[in-house]
């Protein structure tokens, strides 16, 4: 028995061990590599003043039937490239049919008003297409819009490239915080502390656009800000409501449309002085050849400045969330236009 | 006798072994199919979530309950699978934590969307670019893994270690009957004799048995679960179009950004996709090309009633891009549960059988060892 009892044991023992063959623990992935963020292009012009970059051509009086507008091919249609998700200046709602209206869909529907007259049909006369930022210069010189609305600031490198309306918009840099970080002031000495500031930066997250000027701003202002991008402001909302960052800085404009979205998220009134004197001066993009189109819509600037039309916009869009002149004293008003180009 | 005992052993351990192989291969079959039906899932509650948001702020119930339904699967396949395999669970858990902030995003990209703030086109295309960046590398890794582990539970079945084994053994009994032949003049022993009989018997049954169950293992690996894989594969990168189509309009403008990897899924789906299903991808590929056509017109309003109109009557003519997807989503998933279901009830089919013969081929291995004893103990009384 002891002779067969070993080999027993030994192919028991080996049943007993291959049956018993266990799993490979399934694989996590590994983390990515973090993406280091590009740094903004620098300015390559050189800048000659900043009047002189604010520039245009004197309002003209062409006649809106010789204006070359549409790509020839069917009706004639303007054009137009713009945001979509710019709230208060350009975003989609969902509850009118996904209708883009803002602040900056004001001023194209004036200036389309005004070239196609009483026949104007927004629907069938203005071709919107929804751009990113990094789409507005290469489809102006390609011809595939007549003009672009999309918050641009008139700047030197641009000019090499197309061509601006006046200014029609003075924006800043701001602030947008979260609304427990927003500290009351006494602003106005009145002795009742009835508005708020920015707290100090250091230490807190500031979120803005991935590569946008605005991040060097405040890494300047502030360098022991932690400072932590996203793709784009409304991803800066998000990170802000999840609690990923305390702080959104940019354009004045858009952190009205973030800060509207968001009871918890405010533009505090007084702001540290970010991005120099210079600020953003919004103008309408055309290609660089058609002048006579941004000397028309000077004009329709021009206008809208008389009838009241730039305000009544301004108001409807923007003042409830950046103020009126007394708040925002460069913003709320229409900027002088410079002409002489 | 070592030689019959040894034989009876080692034959009936690999035929234990191939019973327990096939078992395995049985329920690694089902989570493979379960890893797939999870990520053919998450990709369609994506597909649905990203073309309700499409047309604003009031969802389709339907559309609505389609959604949860398949996130709710989603959740049960994950339950299944973590229970089936505790190799899966740690990726499992990871994955959970991943659909969690995906489900969590989506229902925020609602509320926003029906108070018309466009921060919820924001947190719907963050929760899709999370889910293809972080739940679906998971989700690869855990269908991989359950593909290694069908494929090396399938080739479980050993005739050819069978047939080598029962040679050795009658080659073992053929030279103890010679050496015993030489001893005491006789040719054949009658004990070795019955032995071998046995022997050959067992191996000719097991081998048989063996390359029977090792080809139709073959057979359905190559065919019924390469059929449920590929389909499930292209049922998975069907709903990623679909989802890339809806974000496409939902970036209004810029949504080109997402034509080069809608193309790149429906190339998938092309080469994946069994025959059945081509007549409904086609035609919802048609649609595709319609909207692309408006979209870039700058029809965007008529482009997302292409992409966003429901059968109202539910019938079986596919007359909108969503009923043809849905035409393609479903026939998809009909084959892969017809085949995957083939496939594990075809490896546990005859198991029973399995397990009676390893059972048998050890007791024959005792029989044969006894009948070998016999043969030396007559060989010895006659010498005594």
């Amino acid at each position: 028995m002891t002779r067969i009892s070993r080999p027993v044991v030994v192919l028991g023992a080996l049943a007993l061990i291959l049956s018993g063959c266990g799993y490979d623990e399934t694989p996590l992935p590994e983390d990515p590599a973090p993406s280091s963020a590009a740094p903004p292009p620098p300015l390559l012009c050189e800048r000659d003043s900043v009047e002189t970059d604010k520039r245009s051509y004197a309002p003209g009086s062409v006649d809106p039937a010789d204006l070359e507008i549409g790509d020839g091919s069917g009706p004639r249609t303007l054009r137009v490239g713009v945001s979509a998700d710019t709230y208060l200046m350009a975003a989609a709602n969902p509850e009118k049919n996904n209708r883009i209206e803002g602040f900056d869909i004001e001023i194209v529907t004036r200036i389309a008003e005004e070239i196609f007259g009483d026949d104007f049909n927004p629907g069938r006369d203005i071709e919107y297409r929804v751009i990113t930022a990094g789409q507005r210069i290469p489809l102006l010189e390609e011809g595939e819009l007549d003009m672009v609305v999309r918050n641009m600031t008139i700047n030197c490198d641009r000019w090499e490239h197309i061509a601006f309306s006046a200014e029609y918009y003075h924006a800043t840099q701001k602030v947008l915080v979260r609304a427990d970080l927003a500290e009351p002031v006494d602003a106005d000495g009145d002795g009742v502390e009835d508005e708020t500031q920015v707290p100090d930066l250091a230490e807190l997250r500031v979120c803005a656009p991935t590569g946008s000027t605005s991040l060097d701003n405040v890494a300047e202002e502030e360098p022991e800000a932690v400072i932590s991008p996203a793709p784009n402001h409304t991803g800066c909302l998000v990170k802000l409501q999840n609690g990923d960052v305390d702080v959104i800085t940019g354009d004045d404009t858009v952190l009205a449309g973030l800060a509207a979205q968001d009871p918890y998220a405010i533009v505090p009134e007084v702001q540290p002085q970010l991005g120099g004197e210079y600020g953003e001066p919004y103008g309408v993009g055309v290609n660089a050849e058609n002048i006579e189109l941004a000397a028309f819509i000077n004009q329709v600037l021009e206008d809208m400045r008389a009838d009241g039309s730039w305000q009544a916009a301004y108001n409807k869009w923007l003042a409830p969330y950046l103020g009126g002149p007394d708040v925002n004293e460069e913003g709320a008003v229409q900027p002088e236009p410079l002409y002489g180009r | 006798m070592s030689i019959a005992i040894v034989f009876g052993l080692v034959c009936a351990l690999l035929q234990f072994l191939a019973w327990q192989s096939d078992g395995r291969a049985a329920d690694d079959a089902e989570q493979l199919i379960r890893i797939r039906s999870v990520e053919s899932n998450l990709l369609h509650a994506d597909a649905l979530a990203t073309n309700a948001f499409l047309v604003g702020g009031l969802e389709d119930p339907d559309q609505r309950e389609q959604y949860d339904t398949a996130i709710n699967d989603v959740f049960t396949d994950i339950t299944d699978a973590a229970k089936a395999q505790p190799a899966d669970r740690e990726a499992l858990a990871a994955l959970i934590v991943e659909i969690n902030d995906y489900t969590d995003a989506v229902a925020q990209a609602r509320v926003n969307n029906r108070q018309g703030f466009p921060v919820g086109a924001e947190y719907l295309s963050g929760a899709s670019a999370a889910l293809r960046a972080e739940a679906m590398p998971i989700l690869t890794n855990l269908a991989d893994a359950n593909t290694e582990r069908t494929e090396d539970a399938m080739g479980g079945q050993h005739p050819i270690w069978l047939l080598l084994l029962g040679v050795l053994a009658l080659v073992g009994l053929w030279w103890l009957n010679r050496q015993l032949a030489q001893h005491f003049r006789r040719r054949i022993n009658v004990g070795f004799a019955v032995a071998a009989g046995i022997v050959l018997v067992v191996t000719l049954v097991a081998v048989a048995a063996a390359y029977r169950g090792d080809s139709q293992n073959d057979s359905l690996l190559s065919d019924e679960l390469d059929t449920a894989t590929r389909q499930a594969i292209a049922r998975t990168a069907g709903n990623d179009a679909k989802a890339l189509e809806s974000l496409r309009l939902i970036k209004r403008g810029s949504g080109e950004l997402y034509e080069e990897p809608w193309r790149t899924a429906a190339a998938v789906v092309v080469e994946k996709a069994v025959g059945s299903t081509d007549e409904e991808w086609t035609a919802y590929a048609d649609f595709h090309e319609a909207i692309v056509k408006l979209d870039e017109r700058d029809r965007w309003f008529s482009a997302v009633i292409q992409a966003t109109a429901r059968d109202e009557d539910d019938n079986e003519t596919a007359d909108t891009s969503t009923a043809a997807f849905e035409a393609f989503d479903n026939a998809s998933e009909r084959v892969v549960d017809t085949n995957g279901t083939k496939t594990s009830d075809e490896l546990r089919s005859g198991r029973g059988l399995a397990l009676a013969g390893s059972a048998i081929t050890l007791l024959l291995g005792i029989v044969a060892a006894v009948a070998v004893a016999r043969g030396i103990g007559a060989r010895r009384k006659e010498y005594a």
